[in-house]
C-alpha cells in the first residue's frame, strides 16, 4: 500500500509540483556470453536495450554497469568505452546490469503536460453530458487518481492499485496547497511551487499515512 | 426634512462593545499576504520592505492603545516600565492573537534592552520566505505594533524583529525612559 508520487498541474497545463516517494528501483544483473543475444544501441547518450527482451530486462532499459564497474553515459568509469568493450570477444563472460531509466525533470514536465489535454478530451468524448475529466486511471501495477479543483488545478497521485482512501488524500493535498502555497506572498500563481512549508507539510502527511493509514489524516 | 427632537443613540452614547473575539485566520492570512506583496512592489530592497511593514504595524498599534486600555484595564494608565511590558506580553497578545507571548527577558548587557520571544508568530504561519530574502521576517509588522503601543503610552522605544529562537522582538527603550523609571522606584 504505497503512494508512488504526487503531481500538481496548473490551470494552463504546466507541471508546478512533483514529489517522488518510494519509487521502486528496477534493476537486473545477468551474466552474458559471447555473442551478446541482446541488441544494444546508443540513444540519447545512453546505452539502451533495443531488441532481445528477456528475464526482466525489457526494451528501453538502460545499461548501468559492466562487471560491476558503473557506466556514465557510454563510458565506463575506468575509462573504456562500453560498446567497444562489449564487442571484444576476450572480455566475455561479462556481467551486465540493466535498469529502468529514471525520469528526468524535463520528462516529467512533458508527461504531465500531456495529461492535461487527455483530461480535457475525456470530458468531451463522454456520452453523458456534464462529465468531469479523467478521475481514475488504473493499470496492472499502479493507479493514477486525479482531482480537479474549482480553479482548474489538477492534483494527481500515483499509487498502488489496492490503496484506498485516495480521494481523502487528494482533498488534504488541496488543503495544504490552499494554506501554504496560496497564502504565501512569495508565491505567484501558475509558477512552480517552491515553498518550504508546503514541502514540509506534505512530507509529514505522507509519513503519517505510512504509519497509520489514510483514514487517520 | 424636519429635525426630529427624538434623540437617536449615536455610537458615542453606547457602551464600548467587547468586539468580535474571533476572525477567520484564512481571511487574515490572505489579507496579510496581499499587504506584503503590496509593500514588496513598492520597495527594491529587503530593509525597505521591512520598514514599510513596520510602518504599517505602527499605524495599527496607535489605534489599539486607547481601545485596549479602556476594555481591559478599565482606563487606568501604566506608569512603570515592567508593567507596560507585561501588559504587552499578556493582555495585548491575548487580545490580538488569542494566547500570550512565550517569554519576556531583560538583556544582560544593556539595561535599556528587553527581549520578547515567540516561537510561531501568527502572521508568519503560512509564509515561506524564499532563499534570496532569508533575512526578511514578516513579524516586523508586529514589531511595529509593539513600538506604537510603547511609544504611545509614554515609553519611547524602538522595536525590531529577529530570527532567533523562533522570533525575538528586541525592545530598546530611550535612556530618558529608563532613568525616569529608576527615579520612580527610588521614591
Amino acid at each position: 500500500m504505497v503512494i508512488y508520487g504526487i503531481y500538481i498541474v496548473s490551470k494552463s497545463g504546466g507541471l508546478i509540483f512533483n514529489y517522488d516517494n518510494n519509487v521502486p528501483k528496477i534493476e537486473n544483473e545477468r551474466k552474458f556470453s559471447y555473442p551478446l543475444d541482446i541488441k544494444l544501441q546508443v540513444e540519447n547518450k545512453k546505452i539502451v536495450v533495443e531488441f532481445g527482451q528477456r528475464d526482466g530486462i525489457n526494451v528501453g532499459h538502460v545499461l548501468y554497469s559492466v562487471n560491476g564497474i558503473p557506466i556514465t553515459g557510454c563510458q565506463m568509469d575506468d575509462g573504456q568505452d562500453a560498446m567497444q568493450f562489449l564487442q571484444n570477444k576476450e572480455n566475455y563472460p561479462v556481467t551486465l546490469k540493466f535498469g529502468r531509466p529514471k525520469m528526468t525533470t524535463n520528462e516529467k514536465i512533458f508527461l504531465a503536460s500531456m495529461f492535461y489535454p487527455l483530461f480535457a478530451i475525456a470530458s468531451q468524448l463522454s456520452p453523458e453530458p456534464k462529465s468531469s475529466g479523467i478521475e481514475v486511471l488504473e493499470a496492472d501495477t499502479f493507479r493514477l487518481n486525479c482531482f480537479q479543483t474549482l480553479t482548474g488545478v489538477k492534483i494527481m497521485v500515483v499509487s498502488d492499485p489496492q490503496q484506498t482512501g485516495i480521494e481523502l488524500f487528494l482533498k488534504r493535498i488541496y488543503e495544504i496547497y490552499a494554506d501554504y502555497a496560496l497564502k504565501n506572498p512569495f508565491y505567484s500563481l501558475e509558477m512552480p511551487i517552491r515553498c518550504e512549508l508546503f514541502d514540509n507539510n506534505l512530507k509529514s502527511m505522507l509519513e503519517q499515512i505510512e504509519k497509520s493509514g489514510i483514514a487517520n489524516i | 426634512m424636519s429635525l426630529t427632537s427624538r434623540s437617536r443613540l449615536s455610537i458615542l452614547d453606547k457602551p464600548l462593545s467587547r468586539g468580535k473575539g474571533e476572525v477567520s485566520l484564512s481571511c487574515f492570512a490572505l489579507l496579510f499576504s496581499e499587504v506584503v506583496q503590496y509593500c514588496q512592489n513598492k520597495s527594491q530592497t529587503v530593509p525597505e520592505l521591512q520598514n514599510k511593514l513596520h510602518e504599517l504595524g505602527r499605524k495599527v498599534g496607535i489605534k489599539l492603545i486607547d481601545l485596549y486600555f479602556v476594555r481591559e484595564k478599565n482606563g487606568k494608565r501604566e506608569i512603570k516600565l515592567l508593567n507596560i511590558l507585561l501588559f504587552v506580553k499578556s493582555t495585548l497578545w491575548k487580545a490580538l492573537f488569542g494566547r500570550e507571548a512565550d517569554k519576556l527577558e531583560h538583556s544582560n548587557d544593556d539595561e535599556n534592552t528587553y527581549y520578547l520571544m515567540e516561537k510561531d508568530p501568527l502572521v508568519n504561519k503560512f509564509i515561506s520566505v524564499p532563499r534570496d530574502k532569508s533575512s526578511l521576517n514578516c513579524a516586523v509588522f508586529i514589531a511595529g505594533i509593539i513600538e506604537a503601543v510603547l511609544t504611545g503610552t509614554g515609553f519611547t522605544a524602538k522595536v525590531t524583529a529577529h530570527w532567533h529562537k523562533g522570533t525575538t522582538y528586541m525592545v530598546k527603550f530611550d535612556d530618558v525612559v529608563v532613568a525616569r523609571d529608576k527615579q520612580l522606584e527610588e521614591r
